[in-house]
């Protein structure tokens, strides 16, 4: 606590150890700031959006991450070669990796994170829940140890009962997770769960918990100082998931009173204080219907849905983050921070959400942001950008604020309505759906209602109404091939006649000459 | 013009006339004005009787086109009457026995779960694909026996590569 004893370093350079979106993100702080900025780059990332936007840009490797982006001592080898005071992990990637930050920290260069032993506390399931029961915060009932083969897994599963969950002990994003409903589904979920595991994390540790019914994700973003002050931020509902991923997030919670949010945000300071947390994190929670909670886990970095709760505070995280990281004490914008009005996060993800959900990559030929009040676009990508298959699909969000829920769900089916992306799919017709549904817009969700709602064959595309609607398609389609067909036997249309015809026939040319690039 | 074009279950007689800058389209027995214009690359802006209509139009060749509205994206498929005739003739397009399961992404082959000759039953897993770090079971989408299996694991493939086909 005693703050004189933390030194103070200005911050004038920051290496951004990540892509897409949330290097944008931490560039534009950098820039506010007057911070000079400096991505890294896989091969085919060359012309992302960050090395466009950045000061100065370096080469990391090939595509894989595991030869880029998760090259640890090469990153931070480079910080050093280019005179970088700090590095900023975003998400994914190195973000949650203790030795990076200890080999920042060896290197004296700064991680814009936690401390490496926070980390390492809260990066193991098995361990962090171990010391949140210690600590007196309320987990799940669930086996605390990982599970070495199948013969484990049984045993503990039939000890707790199934349905049961299968978690990567290294794991979060939903991957190297599973739920697994009885005994004759376990041996398959087992295996999905240790090679993705291994696959996402380099650790096939897996570990169990008992499955509980029905309840919301809750998380509460916190942000901690070097002199030993935690502080809660507020709660963000996270409860719309596919396969354990989120796809839409709020800010505040529909149904957390401030009583509530009080007695939560309380349990994640003692979470984050347990382990002596500094800097931005998230502890999230299971609410059940009836209100209890349990702690999951702590996301010890920045999330991707922070905005939701930069906008209804106000507070600007990344600045927040590089402030802390210098030393600087929390200021009083820290003190009771109660939202205002009510943020709305939709991951724009480059997947079919009627094809199963198929990746789809490819060029992104057109793509117009919607504009005007209470709208917020964080995107890694631009209008003729390539989305390639190596990285998460995850492309951009779209944020809206307005001053109470039911306007913000107005305001970002208004958002979504000027929002055009073409030349590859998105998620976006998902979330028109989701607009339109009853459960979504009165605020009743669970973790498990997106994937029930999904296989039921709910939330189909907004079907046109009318007549005149339902043949729009084909009356596009139709005068697409009537202009192709008349300009392969007329030719070119004559100089001057009509030349809103001839911009039609060139737009129809152009796209024949391309013809085949697409499917 | 005459067309013949498909759209998901719906299938209508098209005819498209030029009128004055625009064209006179219709649907079936409903006849529309269409002012039509191109906003930019693919995106086309279509007035219909006053109401604004954005839409994308990409052709992808042999007559489909993908049409993309405020309400949802798919497949349009135009063919002039004769070639139709001719197409429904010949058996075109129905009677499938064997079916054929593409990838529907690109990705890399994990796991094959299942062998060529044997009997498997809808939703079993034949194929492990794994694309952006998640893997994906391709499953069975009927009972039946498996003819052919296209790929083995740690194959790398292409969305529209065949993985199996099922008789």
């Amino acid at each position: 606590m005693a703050s004189d004893s933390v030194p103070r370093r200005r911050i004038r350079k920051i290496l951004i150890a990540n892509r897409g979106e949330i290097a944008v993100r931490v560039l534009r702080a950098c820039r506010e700031l007057g911070i000079r900025s400096a991505v890294i780059y896989s091969e085919p990332d060359r012309l992302g959006l960050p090395v466009l936007l950045a000061d100065e840009a370096y080469p990391i490797g090939p595509a894989p991450s595991r030869e880029s982006y998760l090259r640890a001592e090469a990153i931070v080898d480079l910080a050093v070669r280019i005179g970088a005071d700090a590095i900023h992990p975003g998400y994914g990637f190195l973000s949650e990796r203790s030795e990076f930050s200890r080999l920042c920290r060896d290197a004296g260069v700064i991680f814009i994170g936690p401390s490496p032993e926070a980390i390492a506390a809260m990066g193991s399931k098995v361990e962090s829940r171990r010391l949140m029961i210690d600590a007196g915060v309320p987990v799940v009932p669930g086996g605390k140890d990982p599970l070495p083969d199948l013969e484990a897994a049984t045993a503990a599963a039939g000890q707790i009962g199934f349905p049961i969950m299968l978690k990567a002990a290294a794991g979060g994003g939903g991957k190297g997770m599973r739920m697994v409903p009885g005994p004759a589904e376990l041996p398959g979920a087992y295996r999905a769960a240790r090679s993705e595991a291994a696959a996402s994390f380099g650790d096939d540790s897996v570990y169990i918990e008992k499955l509980i019914e029905n309840p919301r994700h809750v998380e509460i973003q916190v942000m901690g100082d070097l002199h030993g002050r935690v502080v809660s931020l507020g709660e963000r509902e996270c409860s719309l998931q596919r396969r354990h991923q989120k796809v839409v997030e709020e800010a505040p919670s529909p149904v957390v009173t401030p009583e509530l949010r009080r007695r939560m945000g309380e349990a994640a300071v003692k979470a984050a204080q347990a382990v002596g947390y500094s800097n931005a994190g998230t502890c999230e929670f299971l609410l059940t219907p009836n209100g209890e909670f349990y702690f999951l886990e702590m996301n010890t970095r920045l999330q991707v849905e922070h905005p939701v709760t930069e906008l209804v505070t106000g507070i600007d995280l990344v600045i927040a983050q590089i402030r802390v990281a210098e030393g600087e004490p929390l200021g009083p914008e820290f003190d009771d921070v109660q939202p205002r009005g009510h943020a709305i996060e939709v991951r724009l993800y480059a997947e079919d959400p009627y094809q199963r959900f198929a990746p789809s990559p490819g060029r992104i030929e057109v793509l117009r942001w919607p504009q005007g009040p209470g709208v917020r676009n964080d995107a890694g990508v631009y209008e003729g950008s390539e989305v390639s298959i190596h990285y998460d699909p995850m492309l951009a969000k779209l944020i809206v604020w307005a001053s109470d829920r039911e306007r913000a769900l107005d305001r970002l089916g208004r958002a979504l309505a000027e929002l055009r992306v073409e030349g590859i799919r998105t998620t976006v017709p998902l979330y028109k759906a989701l607009l339109a549904d009853p459960d979504f817009r009165a605020g009743n969700m669970d973790i498990g209602m997106l994937d029930r709602k999904l296989a039921a064959g709910e939330l189909r595309p907004v079907q046109e109404e009318g007549d005149g609607l339902a043949d729009l398609p084909l009356i596009a389609a139709a005068l697409a091939h009537f202009e192709r067909a008349s300009h392969n036997i007329s030719g070119p249309a004559p100089a001057g006649a009509g030349s809103r015809r001839s911009r039609w026939s060139l737009a129809g040319r152009r796209e024949a000459l391309r013809g085949g690039a697409w499917s | 013009m005459e067309l013949i074009v498909r759209h998901g279950e719906r299938e209508e007689r098209v005819q498209v006339r030029r009128s004055g800058d625009g064209f006179e389209v219709t649907v079936g027995d409903r006849t529309y004005p269409v002012d039509a214009l191109a906003a930019g690359r693919l995106i086309q802006s279509l007035r219909i009787d006053g109401a604004h209509h954005e839409v994308a139009v990409r052709a992808q060749g042999d007559g489909t086109y993908w049409v993309s509205t405020a309400y949802g994206a798919g497949p349009v498929e135009v063919t002039d009457p004769l070639t139709h005739l001719a197409a429904q003739a010949a058996g075109g397009r129905g009677g499938r026995k064997n079916q054929r399961m593409n990838a529907y992404m690109p990705g890399r082959v994990v796991a094959v779960l299942a062998e060529e000759g044997q009997t498997v039953t809808a939703g079993q897993g034949i194929v492990v694909l794994e694309a952006m770090k998640m893997e994906n079971e391709i499953r069975a989408e009927h009972d039946g026996v498996l003819r052919h299996i296209f790929v083995q694991p740690g194959q790398s493939v292409d969305g529209g590569d065949p993985l199996f086909e099922l008789e």
